[in-house]
């Protein structure tokens, strides 16, 4: 027995309030609900960078440039043969296009293809502690680039794969 | 005590746990539905969590910390909080179910103890709790724990049975 015995059984017999039943129904609620922790909130990321497709692009785009200058260095060389057999100080490309102003060089862009080979539904997502939820949907596409050289008649395609990812809000009534 | 991962009723764990841990989140805010706010979201995170009710030290840090959080989100709820914690007079809701007047001034007394004091004395009277959880919960030494509770009875004991 301490000192303290007597105030300490006075004070065990203090009751502390009990909980309400609207506590227990909102903890049922909240246990059903499926739980969303931090860790599962996928951020909006409609500005997400891509690098996939953004590597896939660059690549693309330095091919198309090496290719490019393959062509360019090319032909000087032939209009050079063709100046000096020619005795005449006429200077006029002798490869032109159907335009006349396009060099055989250049590439001008033929069309653009994306095509959609899959969609994937995500499910719900409350990005950013939001009331709204957003449905995630996740397209993706194989998108191809062509280009066209009119002179020549070569032609120059890149296809690579690319994902897109799209929230859209939800509302309900 | 269960392992709450093996437990299949939450309600009778809780049942058991609600009104201490209920009294132990009125310390830090004055109304009860503030208090059970706390206590469902420290629940509801150590339930999912599959934490062994055993652990009850981190049951009660989970609701202290929560408290916390809470009063530093809300700069008026802080200012409001802490006079509430500096003031306990002004509590505005009975935190015990009183039976008569000698109980009512005994929790008059308790109110009027400093807060780490009778923080301690929450833990260790109205949840049972030993001097190793309540360390654990307040993140404090088991003697200073120990110590805090004598400083408490002892300040009771002179307010309440004066010599």
């Amino acid at each position: 027995m301490n000192d303290f015995s007597e105030i300490e059984n006075e004070l065990k017999k203090l009751r502390p309030a009990q909980a309400s039943r609207e506590l227990f129904v909102r903890i049922e609620q909240v246990l059903v609900a499926p739980e969303i922790s931090e860790h599962k909130i996928i951020r909006p990321n409609r500005f997400r960078v891509n690098w996939v497709a953004i590597g896939f692009g660059l690549a693309a785009a330095a091919l198309f440039i090496v290719l490019a200058q393959i062509s360019t260095d090319r032909t000087p060389k032939q209009g050079d043969s063709i100046a000096q057999i020619s005795s005449a100080p006429e200077t006029r490309p002798v490869l032109t296009g159907p335009e006349g102003s396009i060099s055989s060089s250049e590439f001008v862009p033929a069309g653009a293809t994306q095509v959609v080979y899959n969609t994937r539904d995500e499910g719900l997502q409350f990005p950013g502690g939001s009331e709204q939820p957003l449905r995630r949907l996740r397209y993706q596409t194989h998108q191809t680039w062509q280009w066209r050289n009119p002179v020549t008649g070569a032609s120059l395609r890149v296809s690579y794969p690319s994902e897109e990812i799209v929230l859209i809000p939800i509302s309900g009534q | 005590m269960e392992n709450v991962a093996t437990h299949e009723d939450w309600r009778s764990c809780f049942s058991e746990l609600a009104p201490g841990l209920l009294l132990f989140a009125r310390q830090w805010v004055r109304s009860h539905a503030d208090a059970e706010d706390i206590v469902q979201e420290a629940f509801v995170k150590f339930w999912r969590r599959n934490h062994k009710i055993d652990n009850r030290g981190l049951l009660y840090a989970t609701v202290r910390s929560i408290a916390l959080d809470r009063i530093r989100r809300d700069s008026r709820r802080t200012r409001r909080e802490a006079e509430a914690v500096s003031e306990s007079e002004q509590v505005v809701e009975p935190q015990f179910e009183l039976v008569d007047e000698t109980q009512f001034a005994l929790a008059a007394a308790v109110q009027r103890l400093p807060h780490e004091q009778r923080e301690v004395l929450v833990m260790k009277i109205w949840n049972e709790l030993t001097f190793a959880e309540i360390a654990y919960a307040m993140g404090i030494s088991q003697y200073t724990a120990a110590s805090r509770y004598r400083y408490a009875l002892a300040a009771l004991k002179r307010m309440f049975q004066p010599q």
